[in-house]
């Protein structure tokens, strides 16, 4: 019997043990070195954030950055060349919120170097707008955590409400630091993807430990330790877990590689990255962190057992 | 058993049904400016305090704004403490953003003459020979202005604003005797004192003797250069509280000038916090993207489901396709019933709405094999499965329901629009779970094809030989599959 066939018959006898000893501690160390990271270098924020006005404006190739410079004529200008799939190319020129006076006369500067036919996008933020809407969107994701908590706590366990939370958190932070590291830009589409993968992460998590309680009802499985019941149980859901990733992951990569490098789709792109990301972290903390956390904190803590009458 | 498989077929009926009624009626869902091209401007009150009846007639306000501009498909609606305000197309709107934030002034000006019907008086000199455009009409200047029924009349220099008043309503005026049925009257109320009833007063004195200032004795009620009202001054002196404007209004048109009266300017002060121009060709670029990426995403999924499950993948892609045709529908209407569009981060809730719809039909194949494997019939594991899947599938939709529900609630913006699809398709995920994945499988389970070969149901095909070799309690592993089939049926005999 092959491990694949194996596999496809929940049958699979796979040690996870010596794995989780190790991909606990090395995840939870990524989350602290990530906040570290984060917090040091910060993240690229977009326009939305910032405040401001972004111009994107269709140029000829021929046009360069320097011409571009001198149309604006405001040396604090981020101007920044964007090479599309297709073979045309854009300006996008931002100019900080301090400058608001400017904002029109570079607008109408900027028709100089447009290609004739084509229009200028543009987007002007106010200096307290981006605060604010993250400050909502904080404020929703805290209400979040503390309503899924308490839903969680009482269908299944609060031991594993906390679980579940832990590998959300892992999830958000390692797909942040990500972002941090590689200077993507987060704009409120990253926001959104964030919590989408929230949203995957504890789904996952709580089919592993929807299996676990399932199991751990069974009287047969009640004097079994902690540990070598999670680790049944894993192996009775992973090919659940390989296949819903699949199955999420084959809609998100199609929108990056078609959406964004094949037809171009600046905006496609924001998502698409954040999504993917999540997704496989997502898949991987259930398994590897969720999971082991779950079986840690059980065997550190035992749960009162049911008094005999 | 068959009554499995008309339940199913019900909801597929269903969903055919709205769809195709959806198609035939020429709904389509509404593009949002991100999609399409576009200004999109987010108005946020400077002040803190504002009431929620003030932010609604400020949104009505600059509604009937827009419209009288003549802008194509505007979108206005209020979010929160926030008026957004998405104008497709781009070439001329820059122009009506900048009227549309304006806090109008409701401005009463003497008619000097009607232009267009003789008039027995001597029209003013000054009167102008052309319509006063926005950005001429001064407050002092004599002006051409066209009124709501489309009488064009020249008034002269404004003698009160709005802030004379305090209020008004409408009512129905006189009782039977007026004899005109229904007849609609407009009751204004106006403050004390000289910057109230006062100054209305000294226009009522000047109208109701016809001076020169006011020959026609009427006096128009002026917004956003258009003229609401002009009725005639009967006599010189009224009480603050006992005027009454009579014509032959309808009760819609009494209401609506009282409104006018009252919330004449916009009853916030308004500030810009977003502005965005999207050019109709990103946007059109974003949409064939966006949409091509969903469809080969989706026939990705439908391969690896097929391939992988069989009839019971075939189940889960018909169950995507009857959310599709409900999305589509469902999107279609809240676009035709409340302007609602959808956007981009609308498209991303769906594609991911497809990941979990799909996640969910797994949760329970994955269970239906773990139960034949086991060694139970595949009926019994079809059935026995079910409620351990949709205890699991329900709790992952309720978390993700709290997050639409929350986020809908407390954001603005793209995050409000994906929150409201993800919470729609979420709800979606548990019906077609409940009432078509279910009775589908459950059909399946017990035709002859799939308790012979559960392999088409994409099941282990060892069940039951598993089963009789577990009771012998001999070995533990099963043979290849070669003898498997004969074992099936010896087990069924």
């Amino acid at each position: 019997m092959t491990l694949t066939s194996d596999l496809y018959n929940s049958r699979s006898k796979i040690d996870f043990a010596p794995i989780w000893k190790r991909s606990l501690p090395i995840s939870l160390g990524l989350v602290v070195l990530g906040v570290i990271i984060t917090s040091v270098f910060g993240v690229n924020r977009s326009i939305e954030f910032e405040g401001g006005a972004l111009f994107s404006v269709p140029v000829e190739q021929s046009v360069t950055v320097g011409e571009v410079r001198d149309v604006v004529g405001v040396p604090q200008a981020r101007i920044q060349r964007i090479e599309n799939a297709d073979g045309s190319s854009a300006m996008r020129v931002q100019i900080p919120t301090e400058l608001a006076s400017e904002f029109d006369r570079v607008g109408a500067d900027l028709n100089a170097v447009l290609i004739p036919g084509e229009q200028i996008s543009r987007d002007t933020v106010g200096p307290t707008w981006g605060s604010q809407i993250t400050q909502s969107a904080v404020r929703a994701l805290v209400l979040f955590f503390i309503v899924v908590a308490i839903y969680l706590a009482i269908r299944l366990e609060p031991k594993m409400a906390l679980g579940a939370l832990v590998a959300v958190v892992h999830d958000l932070v390692l797909t942040v630091t990500v972002y941090s590291i590689l200077r993507i830009e987060v704009s409120p589409a990253t926001v959104i993807a964030l919590l989408t993968i929230l949203g995957y992460s504890l789904y996952d998590t709580v089919v592993v430990y929807d299996k676990v309680l399932e199991n751990w009802i069974e009287p047969a499985n009640r004097r079994k330790k902690y540990s070598d019941l999670m680790n049944e149980s894993m192996n009775q859901v992973i090919m659940r877990s390989v296949n819903t990733t699949i199955t999420t992951v084959l809609p998100v990569a199609s929108m990056l590689i078609i959406g964004a490098f094949l037809l171009g789709g600046d905006s496609l792109r924001g998502f698409a990255i954040a999504l993917l990301i999540g997704l496989l972290l997502g898949t991987y903390s259930s398994i590897f962190v969720a999971a082991p956390l779950l079986a840690w904190i059980k065997e550190r803590y035992p749960d009162p057992l049911p008094e005999k009458i | 058993m068959k009554s499995h498989l008309f339940r199913a077929a019900a909801l597929f009926l269903a969903a055919l049904v709205a769809f195709i009624a959806t198609l035939v009626s020429g709904n389509q869902p509404l593009l949002g400016l991100d999609l399409q091209g576009g200004v999109s401007v987010v108005y946020q009150p400077k002040s803190d305090n504002v009431t929620d009846e003030a932010l609604d007639e400020a949104t009505d306000i600059i509604r009937n704004r827009v419209d009288a501009l003549g802008v194509a498909e505007p979108e206005i609606s209020r979010q929160g403490s926030t008026i957004v305000v998405d104008l497709p197309g781009v070439e001329q709107q820059q122009r009506a953003l900048e009227l549309v934030g304006q806090t109008a002034e409701l401005r009463f000006r003497p008619v000097l003459a009607s232009v267009g019907v003789a008039s027995p008086f001597p029209i003013s000199e000054d009167c102008p020979q052309e319509l006063t455009i926005p950005e001429d009409d001064d407050p002092a200047a004599t002006v051409l202005l066209p009124s709501i029924d489309g009488e064009l009349l020249c008034l002269g220099p404004t003698l009160l604003t709005g802030n004379a008043l305090e209020t008004a309503s409408a009512s129905i005026a006189g009782g039977l005797l007026t004899g005109g049925g229904n007849a609609w009257q407009v009751n204004p109320t106006f403050r004390e004192g000289p910057d109230g009833i006062d100054l209305f007063n000294e226009a009522a004195v000047l109208c109701n003797t016809q001076t020169i200032e006011c020959p026609t004795a009427r006096l128009a009620i002026v917004l956003d250069g258009l003229v609401q009202s002009a009725p005639t001054i009967n006599v010189p002196f009224f009480n603050r509280d006992q005027i009454q404007i009579t014509g032959n209004f309808e009760a819609e048109e009494a209401q609506d000038l009282a409104t006018t009266l009252r919330f004449g300017a916009l009853p916030v002060e308004l500030e810009a916090q977003q502005t965005r121009t999207i050019s109709a060709s990103i946007g059109t670029d974003v949409l064939s993207s966006g949409v091509t990426a969903g469809i080969i995403g989706l026939v990705l999924v439908a391969i690896f489901l097929l391939s992988y499950y069989r009839l019971s993948g075939l189940v889960a892609i018909v169950g995507l396709l009857i959310s599709a045709m409900l999305l589509w529908s469902i999107i279609s209407l809240l676009g035709e019933a409340f302007g609602l569009a959808l956007s981009l981060s609308g498209i991303v809730g769906l594609i991911v709405a497809i990941g979990v719809s799909a996640d969910s039909n797994i949760v329970y194949f994955e269970n239906v094999k773990d139960a034949v494997a086991s060694g139970k019939r595949v009926i019994t594991s079809v059935e026995r499965a079910y409620r351990n899947s949709i205890s699991t599938i329900i709790k992952a939709d309720v978390v993700s329901l709290i997050a639409a529900v929350l986020l809908y609630v407390l954001t603005v913006g793209a995050v409000k629009g994906f929150a409201l699809y993800l919470g729609i398709a979420t709800i979606l995920d548990l019906i077609i779970a409940m009432l078509f994945m279910r009775p589908m499988l459950l059909w399946l389970a017990q035709t002859d094809a799939a308790q012979t070969n559960p392999r088409i149901l994409g099941l282990p095909d060892n069940a039951v030989t598993a089963a009789m070799l577990r009771k012998q309690g001999g070995k533990k592993k099963s043979s290849g599959s070669g003898n498997q089939s004969e074992s099936n049926k010896k087990a069924k005999k």
